[in-house]
């Protein structure tokens, strides 16, 4: 219904009902050209998105992108020198630095959202692709397709990003930042990271699992 | 205009599949109370978020109440040559403008002060709306629903500025940061807004507006 420029559409393929995930409205969507997104007339929503490649091009990010966590993981990003001496910092000695501090709660967040989100998200994003590619995708393995959309918002490494340059400027003035061989590949898993959630387009997805379910949107 | 409700029909929140709203299944008669499933995915299906403007609620005061000791308690301590120093958020911000630092002090400013309060005040704004059943724009109120939800995770930079101080400067009492509660505090108010935009179903916004024109028409 409401699409870009939809001139390239064949007039027999199927058109797809979809209420609008954020005002109800049932919507009729004709198949989308590539690059095509349609939004919801009422309130501006998106509603379906056409992306070439999408399922390809978002394993290639995924798995780029925990070559990149792990290498992330295993040096230190950031040290500080200071009075002859060298203080070091890694994603997770950052959340253990504050269990040491007795903030136990805040080290579970900071542990939650820089690193086990993060590895749950580029995981299961590799299974379950891999799973659709291989057309083995069911309504068991879709379970965990869900709880990586519900939990999408709570991987937070670009922010992570944004407050380690934060902590540079800070700490610029009084001592020495020495850069870590990880925060190189940890500017490019922040990339890969932002590439994965702008290619994945889960209706590939789930129109996946449709076919094999036999049910029709 | 039709939406799913009126049509008796009910979206998957995850796969979008429309399933019918069934009166029965296998002859037993279905009340509010009967959990349904999408027949593609198998996630629980429900035409509105279960109690939706109650849980939103409920994490938005307590959000408020911690928004508090979020502000007033100090965030962490600067110990420089023995010497402490507590810094409350506003604080922080005031020193990084006082040091010249006024991008960096914009930005947390932004990250720390102005959206938790812009989140807040349009969370309590929109459910305070659909109580009084309000007509007023309501694709103006989506869409500023749909901001909330997306920059409210960003006020979490500040939480991640004073975990990695901690880890990096740790000179023992020549220089070292230690967190105070007033980060913890601050932490829980942005997880538990995230949770209250999670749970908010902006399709109420719509539906006191659908019924009020359906009455007219019966009329
Ligand atoms: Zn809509
Ligand atoms: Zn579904």
């Amino acid at each position: 219904m409401a699409s870009n420029h939809s001139n390239n559409t064949s007039p027999h393929a199927q058109v797809s009902h979809i209420a609008c995930p954020d005002c109800d409205l049932i919507l009729s969507v004709p198949p989308l050209a590539v690059n095509e997104v349609a939004y919801c007339i009422r309130c501006d929503a998106t509603l379906l998105r056409n992306q070439k490649n999408s399922i390809d091009r978002t394993l290639a990010f995924a798995i780029t992108g925990l070559i990149l966590f792990v290498i992330s993981n295993l040096f230190p990003l950031l040290s500080l020198k200071a009075m002859g001496l060298t203080q070091e910092s890694s994603l997770l000695s950052t959340a253990l630095a504050l269990f040491e501090a007795d903030r136990p709660l805040l080290s579970l967040i900071i542990l939650l959202t820089t690193f086990i989100f993060p590895a749950i998200t580029l995981l299961g994003t590799i299974y379950i692709l891999i799973q659709v590619k291989t057309n083995r995708i069911n309504r068991y393995t879709a379970l965990l397709f869900r709880f990586l959309r519900r939990t999408d918002a709570w991987g937070m490494l670009e922010i992570f990003m944004l407050a380690i340059l934060v902590a540079l400027v800070k700490l610029g003035d009084v001592a020495d930042v020495i850069y870590g061989v990880s925060l190189y590949a940890f500017c490019l898993l922040i990339l890969s990271l932002s590439l994965l959630s702008y290619s994945l387009n889960p209706q590939d997805v789930w129109n996946s699992l449709r076919n094999k379910q036999g049910c029709s949107l | 205009m039709t939406t799913a409700l009126q049509a008796g029909l009910i979206s998957c929140h995850f796969c979008h599949t429309l399933s019918k709203l069934p009166e029965s299944i296998d002859g037993e008669i279905i009340n509010k109370n009967t959990e349904i499933y999408c027949p593609c995915c198998h996630s629980s299906l429900y035409s509105r978020i279960p109690n939706s403007l109650n849980r939103t609620w409920a994490l938005l005061l307590a959000a408020l109440i911690l928004y508090i000791p979020a502000n007033t308690l100090p965030v962490m301590t600067v110990i420089f040559w023995g010497e402490g120093q507590p810094d409350t958020i506003l604080s922080g911000v005031m020193h990084l403008f006082a040091e010249g630092m006024w991008p960096l002090a914009l930005l947390i400013f932004l990250a720390s002060i102005f959206i938790p309060i812009l989140k807040l005040l349009t969370l309590t704004g929109l459910l305070i709306s659909i109580h009084f059943r309000a007509h007023w724009r309501p694709k103006d109120r989506t869409i500023m629903y749909r901001i909330t939800e997306f920059i409210g995770r960003w006020s979490m930079v500040d939480i991640f500025v004073i975990a990695l101080l901690v880890a990096l400067v740790q000179f023992g009492n020549t220089a070292s940061v230690s967190p105070n509660l007033g980060a913890l505090s601050f932490a829980a108010v942005v997880i538990l807004t995230m949770f209250a935009a999670q749970t908010f179903d902006p399709r109420l916004i719509w539906d006191a507006i659908e019924e009020d024109s359906a009455k007219e028409t019966e009329k």
